[in-house]
């Protein structure tokens, strides 16, 4: 790796390079590539994938994930997840190794960094790793530079036409049946999941055949504690609800910092839905009750997951 | 058996015109007639060109004269071209489709119609499925002008449909599309010398390459089948990466500034932003091209990415920006 002293020295050794070319009277983007075969092997490459990209040379699938993004940011994450917030993954191996798969966990936080986590932890404690998709809540991709952020590292938008076609691509599929309500959940109620919507969820598993995995996300419900919210400033900035945290708004952006409390990851025992038959989705008991068994799983997870991680920061 | 006998409208248009060329070369049609007000725009030899206007009701006689089985109505305005006004070409699209079908119905020897239409009808909406199926119509609302005028369409051609059981009524659903041949929105936005976007918004957009677009009207007129076609090149391109490509540089403008700026470089000479297309740049739009292939028969050579990159290597402009990793290779 390179010293920040030695980046500034190899970007002045640049200019100079380029200014001498510029003017022997070389073309500009001769001169820059003069100058650009004097720099440094690593320097060269990250430069040329930098060129590479601009051009519009790169690969996005066609819901907008972008590995080459993906490993740019995964330092951060890397750091989030080891560092920050100490997570620690128990039963990754109950995801399926490949096929369609459908990951329902409880969902807090606001911003979706458990989203996030639960994919780190599949593609680094997984024995054959994948790329969780997940769905991401609508409001996100109302807001600009995070939802193209979001589409880059795997989100799509909310809806269950996204879902039923991912996992008809045999994509392993995250979503958060609790959805806005999960990440609104007040302070003091914040192991307390809320209903499972009307178990879309469920029914696009059974449409699809794809085993259910719960997922119990503990620490998530620390990183943004939500002490109370405005109403008004909710209608003004028309978001379904407005936290107030110790840090938000009065921080201004600086409030999106989340808290480093300590996280526990537990991947549940799949449920199996193929063997309902797809016609299963138009059952609309099977539906309800198929959603509130994923629940109280998640409900009893995340409980169990509460003690065994102890206290929430330390 | 006898050859096919077919009217193609709005045959001066490129599409009309290449369309027109691929079927009199087949030997499978005996009869190709073209309608419009303008000349075809290739050498058509065995191409019976009707002079007349679509909107004029006299093609209720001109039609039935012509003894077709097969009406490829493709004559939808998607913008005004130079010195339309907007009145004229809803009148274009809503009209003159209903003037159409009226004759139509007046022609017993009709067993198919195809209508070159437009994926428009969907919108693009920030929160919409990434693909939308022929099922999806009306999940939103009709925002715009030439969307509702779309819809008219939709719903004359849905009752046609309905009341005559005999013929087969095949909506295409285009998305906008791309090819050095062509002059379109997208190809005039992407030839300006700068390139207005949404700041901080990144869309998926899809394309179709313009001989996809001929091959599939060609593969409909064949093939016929009853309902709504996407058509589109599969796959999605991100606008960011499309603007790269095509080697502009981007203006990110903040969405609540964006109608004005553009209306403000319109003066100076850039090409006029549809309503329509500034939604497409702002959420993006993408169809599910499964009832193409599967029922119609026809797998696009050019996904979307790929449509790009052919129409970057064979457009006749330069790169405003130098390659920069041709530079530095």
């Amino acid at each position: 790796m390179l010293g920040p002293g030695d980046a500034v020295g190899t970007g002045v050794e640049f200019m100079r390079g380029l200014r001498g070319a510029l003017d022997q009277g070389l073309e500009l983007p001769a001169a820059l590539a003069r100058s650009a075969a004097d720099l440094p092997r690593g320097v060269r490459d990250r430069v040329r994938s930098v060129a590479r990209r601009l051009d519009g040379n790169y690969q996005e699938d066609e819901w907008g994930f972008d590995s080459e993004f993906v490993s740019l940011v995964e330092p951060g994450f890397d750091f989030l997840y080891d560092v920050w917030w100490r997570v620690k993954a128990v039963g990754v191996e109950n995801v399926p190794a490949h096929g369609r798969a459908l990951l329902a966990a409880n969902h807090a936080g606001i911003l979706p960094w458990d989203a996030t986590m639960m994919s780190i932890a599949v593609m680094r404690e997984h024995p054959l790793p994948r790329q969780p998709r997940f769905l991401v809540l609508n409001l996100a991709f109302d807001l600009p530079w995070f939802s193209v952020a979001i589409r880059k590292v795997g989100g799509v938008v909310a809806s269950p036409y996204n879902a039923i076609r991912l996992l008809e691509q045999d994509q392993l599929v995250g979503v958060f049946p609790e959805g806005v309500k999960g990440t609104g959940k007040p302070y003091g109620e914040r192991y307390q999941l809320q209903r499972f919507g009307r178990g879309g969820f469920a029914e696009i598993a059974l449409r699809t055949g794809a085993p259910i995995v719960p997922v119990a996300v503990v620490g998530s419900e620390e990183i943004y504690p939500k002490l109370g919210e405005s109403p008004l400033l909710a209608r003004l900035m028309s978001t379904p609800f407005f936290p107030l945290t110790p840090l938000f708004p009065w921080l201004g952006p600086l409030g999106a910092i989340p808290l480093p409390s300590k996280w526990r990851i537990e991947f549940c025992e799949p449920i199996e839905t193929a063997s309902y038959g797809p016609e299963g989705a138009d059952d609309r008991a099977l539906v309800l009750e198929l959603s509130e068994r994923v629940r109280e799983v998640v409900q009893q997870r995340v409980l169990e997951n509460v003690v065994k991680r102890g206290p929430a920061f330390v | 058996m006898a050859g096919r006998r077919v009217l193609i409208t709005g045959v001066g248009s490129p599409i009309g015109s290449a369309l027109a060329g691929r079927l009199e070369a087949d030997p499978e049609f005996e009869y190709v007639a073209g309608l419009d007000t303008r000349r075809p725009q290739a050498e058509l030899l065995a191409t019976e060109f009707i002079e007349a206007d679509i909107r004029d009701p006299i093609i209720a006689n001109l039609i039935p004269q012509a003894e077709v089985d097969t009406v490829v109505h493709n004559q939808i305005v998607r913008r005004p071209g130079p010195g339309m006004s907007s009145h004229s070409m809803h009148d274009i699209n809503v009209i003159g489709s209903l003037q159409l079908l009226t004759a139509c119905e007046r022609s017993p020897s009709i067993r198919s119609i195809v209508i070159r239409g437009s994926a428009g009808i969907y919108g693009s909406e920030a929160h919409a499925p990434q693909f939308f199926d022929e099922e999806m119509a009306r999940l939103y609302p009709l925002r715009t002008r030439f969307q509702r005028d779309v819809g008219e369409i939709e719903t004359y051609f849905e009752t046609y449909a309905r009341r005559h059981s005999q013929v087969t009524c095949t909506m295409l659903r285009y998305q906008p599309a791309i090819g050095a041949g062509l002059d379109t929105q997208v190809t005039r936005y992407l030839s300006s010398p700068v390139v207005p976007t949404y700041l901080g918004f990144d869309p998926r957009l899809q394309l179709v390459h313009e001989e996809d677009g001929i091959d599939a009207l060609v593969a409909a007129v064949r093939n016929p089948v009853r309902g709504a076609v996407n058509v589109a090149g599969p796959g999605t391109i991100g606008l960011t990466r499309l603007i790269r490509m095509a080697g502009r540089p981007s203006l990110p403008i903040a969405a609540p500034l964006f109608g004005g700026v553009t209306d403000a470089m319109r003066r100076v000479g850039l090409p006029v932003l549809s309503e329509d297309f500034r939604r497409f740049l702002r959420y993006g739009r993408g169809v599910d091209t499964t009832r193409l292939t599967e029922e119609v028969g026809f797998t696009p050579r050019y996904g979307t990415p790929a449509a790009v990159a052919d129409w970057v290597q064979r457009r006749d402009g330069r790169r405003l920006l130098p390659s920069l990793s041709g530079a530095l290779a």
